[in-house]
């Protein structure tokens, strides 16, 4: 399953803390047209490169739906981020 | 002894399996023959999702924390990226690999052979331990 939604938080050393959620699908759907370049981009390279086509797009799929579950956390000093993906 | 037993060693003298073939075979019966002693096996533990790296470090007198969690179901995925190199690539980075002395052939590394070393990761623990920080690495 593709990922749903990501969060961002930000911990500044001033104690406040911005919290985004950023919801992937709509931001796929806006970016599409970004996408399909970068997709055409990627089979002019798979082409060029002698790569299997589907079996990259495949790959592809396979990382992005792998996305759910992963979380980054990452504090220094007084400051923290944290990036999970769901 | 036993007429499966004695098939076994009969195959072996006859050439017609190798010495380690017999050996699994016979492994196999005793396993079948003791059911009483497999139900003392400890239950297998249930499968780990993901690979999680915690790291605590010092440096210039601040403290600091790095915590990731990922899926294995991303290492798998990711694994797969292998097979997508351009064999030009991997001839190239081959001859860097033995420039530096490092022979490894790079086209001998199969998806497959990768995805079985994640498949054994859930028993893996890595801890390494330092004045200034630890790093540990474990699948949960």
């Amino acid at each position: 399953m593709m990922p749903q939604l990501v969060t961002v938080q930000v911990k500044r050393p001033d104690h406040r803390a911005i919290r985004i959620w950023v919801p992937v699908l709509p931001v796929v759907l806006v970016l599409s047209p970004v996408m399909v370049l970068a997709v055409l981009g990627a089979a002019v390279a798979c082409l060029v490169f002698g790569i299997s086509l589907v079996h990259a797009l495949g790959t592809g799929w396979r990382i992005v739906s792998a996305l759910p579950g992963t979380r980054v956390d990452v504090e220094y000093s007084r400051t923290a981020v944290l990036v999970s993906i769901q | 002894m036993n007429e499966p037993r004695k098939d076994v060693l009969d195959m072996l003298v006859e050439g017609k399996i190798t010495a380690e073939e017999a050996e699994r075979l016979l492994v196999a019966l005793e396993r079948d023959q003791s059911p009483a002693a497999s139900r003392l096996e400890p239950r297998p533990k249930g499968r780990a999702k993901y690979l999680r790296l915690e790291m605590e470090f010092l440096e210039d007198g601040e403290s600091g924390r790095l915590n990731v969690r990922v899926p294995l179901q991303l290492l798998r995925a990711g694994v797969q990226l292998v097979a997508l190199i351009p064999p030009r690539a991997l001839d190239r980075a081959n001859a860097e690999l033995v420039k530096a002395g490092v022979p490894i052939d790079l086209t001998q590394l199969k998806p497959a052979q990768l995805e079985a070393l994640v498949e054994h990761l859930d028993e893996t623990t890595v801890e390494l331990e330092a004045p200034d920080g630890h790093l540990r690495v474990f699948c949960e």
